[in-house]
């Protein structure tokens, strides 16, 4: 019995590649499957090779798996492109015309069906357009999915957008690869997949997540300028926020967008923006500016292939440091790197808590992998979503405190907060360094006072801050850290170590600044061997970590900066051949 | 009603003999005038010596980023409506580093008054070109005259869709404080160009030379402000500086637009109502 599958649906950017994913994807997930999709898209609009993988399975998962079972190709070159990794036994849905191309070598161990996709279009619809709807109606066939659950997502993907002739043409293709399939098959080369309740679940995107998060988390201020791949949350944003009383600004540029984001903020507004790579770099001018006059920001990173414009549609790790090192001067700032769907959604609405409790600016930091593309989720539970404004003073609180001071030195560096229109709480903000009541103040005894009242914020935060979460047998001596997207391939490779009697665990790093060393030197202390596993070049988290923890340990970096995420295979090699 | 005085923090520290101290008295005249609250306004300012005038005013005040004032500023109006929020520059803040905000803050339209205080040179780096300085201009980082040619604000917001488009003098208060009332009452974004000598870098563009270099329109019973071509024509006059009310135009302001619940953005709850969200939770099902 089939337990886990990874369709690829492969073509030439333009061809429907990501349509027909999300209607297969949408399919799966009724039929009870547990969903991840994984995205390798150019960025470009048309022309340039392109993919996408719907992975289904029975058990929970995080990521891509380690083979394609299924290679869906709408032409030659997307055959040769991904014939090595389509598995032993897998299949391969295509024209026809490339299989007598292949090498004997790429045809073993496969089932290749020659399917006139184009043809069956043409002659039924006098075009090509439902090409793709054919080749899903034959897999559709070959995986035995029941034609009603295919009939009811293509009816509600298309019923509002385009009308019920498109609904019809579009259930007639299906219906009619399925027909095809049906004669170009055996019966034996089927393999029909197991049927469970949808139950009550959703297929969710990060980036949709993380908008969401920031509706239910209180932002009502949203100012950004379009980035790859951030630009959804915003999308996600115009879309509901009008009705709840919110605000989506295009800037003209990510200068714009975070200056905007905390002139919002400092006027009362819970305020968010978001970006990516190079807009990033644009907002560490004003992330300094947050830091200084403490005033409450969220910032969403979506990480993507950096340095310079590098691949904006694929997934990377290497931005840690920018956040957590990067701007001029010291101050405080908080930074999360949610790991899961789940996490996307309840760490934004933390975010928000985090930054007006602690009045400093506070970075999601995600990555593409997981923020454009679908997984399945337990359906979020909203009946206790806190929203703490910290110490932000009532009209009534602050009326007739005769000497308010907004940057008040306080045991615990956090100062009360007065907003514009509050009669007695008038003061100023200042970017220069500045007295209790925010006026310009350059002396030095002011100058340490008020840099450690500041600093102190986070000392108060830790207690706040989001733990590492452990993953396997706490017994086991070999470790791995990770963050982020790296969440998947980790638990899955400590499942296939554990099979082959290597006894693993996994520490999955959530708040990445302030750093908790504790949390991870109790880790590290069980641990014999500690690998760090880094979707980028330098080693960024492998860093991170040496720099913290006490006493200095050896760590094992694993390394991949190739513009895909890792599989697990390539942690369980990489384990393999360090032990 | 509170008076002139009442929105007077501390005495300012500008060099003697600045354009700067006429612009804040004039804007304190304004408040007054306008009937404002120091609790009602939000003064922002960009980077340079008009950046202190906030330090010395009594209301809510922002010092912001250089060039970073109007989309901070931006950012304050649109989450409360109710504040005015008057924004001050100076010819680097408005027309060299923060050029794109401010052509993007025109067009945008949002209800700001926005003071430019030009002063023809960089001065509180001590004296280098800035973008309004004229071609030949000598300053320390130009010793050889300025090779490029000048900016001018009030023609880029003439150009960019600018409602409100004002010049004045910080030599002729009594004009500039019915320009800058004339901005506040504007609903949308006013540009009010302010010439004010430096005492202590700029030995060219002195009280004298801008005395002998000015036009203005208001003395000129035929000018329209309502009339862009006029404006036009006489912001293309190479020799002389136009001041006065150059162009206005009624349009809605993009808070207008954007915004239009009566409370605002600050008053909006921030719970989700549950069939709602249930409503929005399907989606994904």
């Amino acid at each position: 019995m089939i337990k886990d599958i990874s369709v690829m649906i492969a073509g030439t950017a333009g061809d429907g590649v990501l349509f027909t994913g999300n209607v297969l994807a949408k399919i799966l997930k009724r039929q009870g499957w547990e969903i991840v999709t994984y995205r390798y898209f150019p960025s470009n609009i048309r022309g340039e090779s392109t993919n996408y993988t719907i992975r289904g399975s029975l058990k929970k998962i995080h990521g891509r798996a380690d083979h394609v079972d299924v290679l869906m190709a709408f032409n030659c070159d997307a055959i040769f492109e991904h014939i090595t990794s389509v598995a032993d036994g897998g299949i391969v849905l295509c024209e026809g015309q490339e299989i007598v191309r292949m090498k004997p070598t790429d045809l073993s161990a496969k089932t290749f069906h020659a399917f006139p996709m184009r043809a069956l279009s043409k002659e039924k619809f006098g075009n090509e357009i439902f090409k793709n709807m054919i080749l899903l109606g034959g897999l559709c066939h070959i995986l035995d999915i029941d034609l009603s659950i295919i009939a009811e997502v293509i009816t509600e993907t298309f019923l509002k957008r385009k009308g019920r002739e498109i609904v019809r043409k579009n259930i007639e293709a299906i219906h009619l690869g399925c027909e095809e399939a049906k004669k170009i098959t055996e019966e034996h080369e089927r393999h029909k997949l197991k049927r469970k309740k949808d139950g009550n679940r959703l297929l969710i995107s990060g980036n949709e997540a993380i908008g969401l998060g920031a509706l239910l988390g209180g932002c009502r201020f949203f100012a950004a300028y379009p980035i790859c791949p951030a630009t959804e949350i915003w999308q996600w944003l115009t879309h509901y926020f009008p009705d709840h009383g919110g605000l989506v600004v295009q800037t003209e540029d990510e200068l714009a967008a975070v200056n905007m984001a905390l002139g919002a903020s400092y006027a009362g507004v819970r305020a968010m923006t978001s970006t990516s790579g190079p807009g990033a770099s644009l907002m560490m001018e004003g992330f300094s500016l947050a830091g200084m006059t403490e005033i409450p920001l969220v910032v969403v990173h979506v990480q993507r292939v950096g340095p310079s414009t590098g691949m904006p549609t694929k997934s990377e790790q290497a931005d840690l440091m920018q956040w957590i090192h990067g701007s001029h001067g010291d101050f405080p700032r908080i930074v999360l790197a949610p790991g899961t769907i789940q996490e996307c959604l309840e760490f934004t609405i933390k975010a928000f808590n985090l930054a007006d409790r602690y009045q400093c600016p506070v970075i999601l930091l995600t990555e593409q992998d997981y923020s454009q593309n679908f997984r399945t989720v337990e359906k979020f539970n909203l009946s206790n979503v806190e929203i703490d404004r910290g110490k932000l003073l009532t009209e009534e609180e602050i009326q007739g405190l005769k000497d308010y001071k907004r940057y008040e030195f306080t045991r615990d560096g956090i100062s009360p907060r007065a907003l514009p229109s509050m009669k007695d709480g008038v003061h100023m903000v200042e970017s220069n360094e500045h007295d209790q009541r925010g006026y310009r103040d350059e002396s030095s005894h002011n100058r340490a006072k008020m840099m450690s009242k500041r600093m102190r914020k986070l000392k108060t935060a830790r207690k706040d801050l989001i733990r590492p979460k452990l993953w396997g047998r706490k017994e086991a001596h070999i470790g791995i850290i990770g963050c982020g997207s790296t969440l998947g391939p980790i638990s899955e490779a400590v499942g296939q170590l554990g099979e082959s009697g290597i006894d693993t665990k996994f520490l999955q790093i959530r708040t990445l600044w302030p750093f908790l060393a504790e949390d991870v030197e109790a880790f590290i202390s069980t641990c014999k061997t500690v690998f760090v596993v880094d979707n980028n070049y330098e080693g960024q988290l492998a860093q991170l970590v040496s720099g913290q923890v006490k006493p200095k340990r050896d760590l094992k970096s694993i390394l991949n900066y190739s513009g895909h995420t890792f599989r697990p295979k390539d942690i369980v090699e990489s384990v393999n051949k360090a032990l | 009603m509170l008076k002139e005085k009442d929105f007077h923090l501390h005495d300012p520290t500008w060099c003697a003999g600045c354009g700067i101290y006429s612009i804040f008295s004039v804007i304190k005249k304004t408040a007054a005038a306008e009937d404002m609250k120091p609790e009602e306004m939000v003064i922002v300012t960009g980077i340079g010596c008009h950046g202190r005038l906030n330090n010395y005013f009594k209301a809510y005040g922002f010092h912001a980023l250089h060039g970073r004032a109007l989309p901070l500023a931006q950012g304050v109006k649109l989450a409360n409506t109710q504040l005015s929020v008057i924004v001050v520059s100076g010819d680097g803040d408005a027309y060299s580093i923060g050029l794109g905000h401010f052509i993007h803050t025109v067009r945008r339209n949002v209800n700001l008054t926005y003071i430019v205080v030009n002063n023809m040179i960089y001065s509180l780096t001590q004296g280098q070109t800035s973008p309004t300085s004229r071609k030949g201009f000598v300053s320390s980082s130009t010793p050889q005259g300025s090779k490029e040619s000048p900016i001018c604000g009030p023609h880029l917001a003439l150009v960019s869709g600018g409602t409100f488009v004002a010049r004045g003098f910080s030599g002729a208060p009594k004009q500039l404080f019915r320009l800058i009332r004339k901005g506040i009452q504007h609903k949308g974004f006013s540009l009010i160009e302010v010439l004010s000598p430096c005492v202590t870098y700029n030995k060219t563009n002195t009280y004298d030379w801008f005395k002998d270099n000015i036009v203005d329109l208001d003395q000129k019973k035929e000018y329209d402000f309502r009339s862009r071509e006029k404006a036009w024509k006489f912001l293309n006059n190479k020799h002389k500086l136009a001041i006065g009310l150059l162009y206005q135009k009624e349009e809605s302001s993009y808070d207008e637009l954007v915004l239009p619940a009566k409370d605002p953005l600050i008053r909006s709850p921030l719970q989700i109502d549950r069939k709602k969200m249930d409503k929005i939770l399907k989606k994904f099902e």
